[in-house]
C-alpha cells in the first residue's frame, strides 16, 4: 500500500510523541532524536516496535541503531568514522542526509544525523 | 517487607497473555504507613505487581535464561484507590518481544472496577547493556525465584522445562 | 516496613521545585529479594520516591489543604542504571503546574551526577470528606501526620 510522505510523517510524529513524551510541535523534521528529543536506547526499541506495527514493516536493528556502527573497531579510528565506516553508513542507512558529516566524521556527531526526517525517509523507503 | 507482589497466576498463555491475582491485606506492614489511619495500596507497588506479572510471562519465552529488567514505564494511569480486603486481578498482554527488549500492556481490576492501565517495557539486559554493570549470573530469575515459581503458575506450565 | 522513600528535603521553592535525597542501605529488607545476589533499589520505589517528593511540594505549596495527594499518572519513566546500597539518590522535582486539585511535574533522580531515572508525574489532591463527610476526622489526623513528617524531613 503506497502512502504519501505526509501520511507517513503524521504517523511517525505520533509514534515519537508517544515514545519520547515530547509535544507535537517539538517533533519537527530537523529535530535530532537524541539531542533534541532525548531518545535513549530503550526508546529506540519502542520506536522500532511501533514503526513495525504501524507500517507493517521489518526494521533490522543495524539500519536504525547508530550505536552498533560506532562500537565496531573496523569502522572507527581516532574517534572518527573511517572511509569504510562512511561507506557502511551510506549503504546501511541510505535514508540519512549526511550533509557536512563526511568532511568531519566525528562519531560524537553521528547522533545528529538521526533526525525525524531520517525516520520518515527510512519508512518511505520501506513502505513504497 | 518481602518483594513479591503477586500471589499466583490464574491464567498463563505462553507468549501471549497472563492473569494473576494479588490480595491486599492489613497484615502488610507498609499499608499502616500509607497512610496512617487510611491504608491504601501504593500505586508504585501496583506497577511492580504488573511488572512481575509481565516480567514472568516475558521471562518464560526465553526459558528464564534472560535477565528481564523493567526499563521504561511508558504510561501508568490510576483510576481508583485499593484498600485492604480488595483482591486485584492483573491481566497482561505481550505487545512485542525481541532479542533486546519486550513491551506489554496491562490492566488492573478490582471486581469490575478498573483500577489502573499500564504500558511498560522490559530490557533483556545482556543484549541491551547501555553502559550498565551487573553480575553475569541470572540475578533476576534466581534459585529462590525458580523455587517459588512452581507454586505460582497453573499446573503443567513448567512441564516442558528441563 | 515503613513506607517513607525520601530521607530529607534539601531545597524547597514553594510552587516551583523541590530537591530531596533517598539513601539506600542494605538494612532495607526488600533488598534481600530484589535481588538476593544483586541488591538494588527497585525501579518502582524510585517512582515512589519521586511521587512522595512531588507530593510534599504540593502539600507545602497548598498549605496542607488536602489530606491525600496521590499518583494519577506516570509517563515516560526511564531507568538508566542501578542504584545500589551505599548510594544516595538525589531527587529533583520541577512543577509544571500546581492547581488546587491536580498538579504535574518533571522529575529526575541522579547518583554521583549521573541520571538514574526520569519521569513525568501527575498527582491528584483530595480530602476523604469530599466523598464521605464522616471521614473528616481522618483527614485532620492525616494532615497532622503529614506536617510532622514534613518538619522531620527538613531538620
Amino acid at each position: 500500500m503506497a502512502m504519501t510522505r505526509e501520511e507517513i510523517a503524521e504517523k511517525v510524529q505520533e509514534i515519537l510523541v508517544d515514545a519520547l513524551g515530547v509535544d507535537d510541535d517539538e517533533v519537527t523534521e530537523e529535530a535530532t532524536l537524541m539531542g533534541d528529543l532525548g531518545a535513549e536506547s530503550i526508546d529506540f526499541l519502542e520506536i522500532v516496535f511501533n514503526l513495525e506495527k504501524a507500517f507493517d514493516i521489518k526494521v533490522p536493528r543495524e539500519e536504525l541503531f547508530p550505536a552498533e556502527l560506532a562500537s565496531n573497531e573496523e569502522f572507527v579510528a581516532d574517534g572518527k568514522l573511517t572511509d569504510a565506516g562512511i561507506d557502511k553508513l551510506k549503504s546501511a542507512m541510505p535514508h540519512l542526509d549526511l550533509g557536512d558529516f563526511e568532511s568531519d566524521p566525528d562519531v560524537n556527531k553521528m547522533s545528529d544525523l538521526f533526525t525525524v526526517a531520517s525516520i520518515i525517509n527510512f519508512v518511505e523507503g520501506k513502505v513504497n | 517487607m518481602r518483594w513479591i507482589w503477586i500471589d499466583k497466576f490464574t491464567e498463563f498463555e505462553p507468549g501471549k497473555r497472563a492473569v494473576s491475582i494479588k490480595n491486599v491485606t492489613l497484615a502488610e506492614e507498609h499499608l499502616h504507613d500509607h497512610f496512617p489511619g487510611f491504608p491504601i495500596m501504593p500505586t508504585s507497588l501496583m506497577i511492580e505487581a504488573m511488572a512481575q506479572t509481565g516480567g514472568i510471562l516475558v521471562g518464560y519465552e526465553r526459558k528464564f535464561k534472560e535477565k528481564v529488567i523493567l526499563a521504561k514505564i511508558n504510561k501508568a494511569t490510576f483510576h481508583d484507590i485499593v484498600r485492604p480486603g480488595d483482591q486485584l486481578t492483573l491481566e497482561v498482554v505481550i505487545d512485542n518481544i525481541a532479542d533486546e527488549a519486550a513491551s506489554i500492556t496491562g490492566t488492573i481490576k478490582c471486581g469490575e472496577n478498573t483500577i489502573a492501565d499500564i504500558k511498560m517495557m522490559f530490557s533483556h539486559i545482556d543484549n541491551n547493556i547501555a553502559g550498565m554493570e551487573f553480575p553475569e549470573e541470572n540475578f533476576v530469575f534466581n534459585d529462590q525465584f525458580m523455587g517459588l515459581l512452581r507454586f505460582y503458575l497453573p499446573e503443567g506450565t513448567m512441564d516442558n522445562f528441563s | 516496613m515503613k513506607f517513607v522513600l525520601i530521607d530529607k528535603i534539601t531545597e524547597l521553592n514553594l510552587g516551583s521545585s523541590l530537591k530531596a535525597v533517598k539513601s539506600v542501605s542494605l538494612a532495607e529488607e526488600y533488598l534481600a529479594d530484589h535481588f538476593p545476589d544483586f541488591p538494588v533499589l527497585p525501579g518502582v520505589l524510585m517512582i515512589e520516591a519521586l511521587t512522595q517528593a512531588a507530593a510534599m511540594l504540593v502539600h507545602a505549596t497548598n498549605d496542607f489543604s488536602h489530606s491525600m495527594v496521590t499518583l494519577a499518572e506516570v509517563k515516560n519513566a526511564k531507568y538508566k542504571s542501578f542504584v545500589k546500597p551505599g548510594n544516595t539518590l538525589k531527587i529533583s522535582i520541577e512543577a509544571k503546574n500546581i492547581d488546587s486539585e491536580t498538579s504535574s511535574f518533571k522529575a529526575e533522580g541522579t547518583c554521583d551526577g549521573k541520571s538514574m531515572v526520569e519521569a513525568r508525574l501527575q498527582l491528584r489532591h483530595f480530602n476523604l470528606a469530599d466523598k464521605d463527610s464522616s471521614l473528616a476526622d481522618i483527614d485532620q489526623k492525616l494532615k497532622t501526620e503529614l506536617k510532622k513528617r514534613f518538619q522531620l524531613m527538613q531538620i
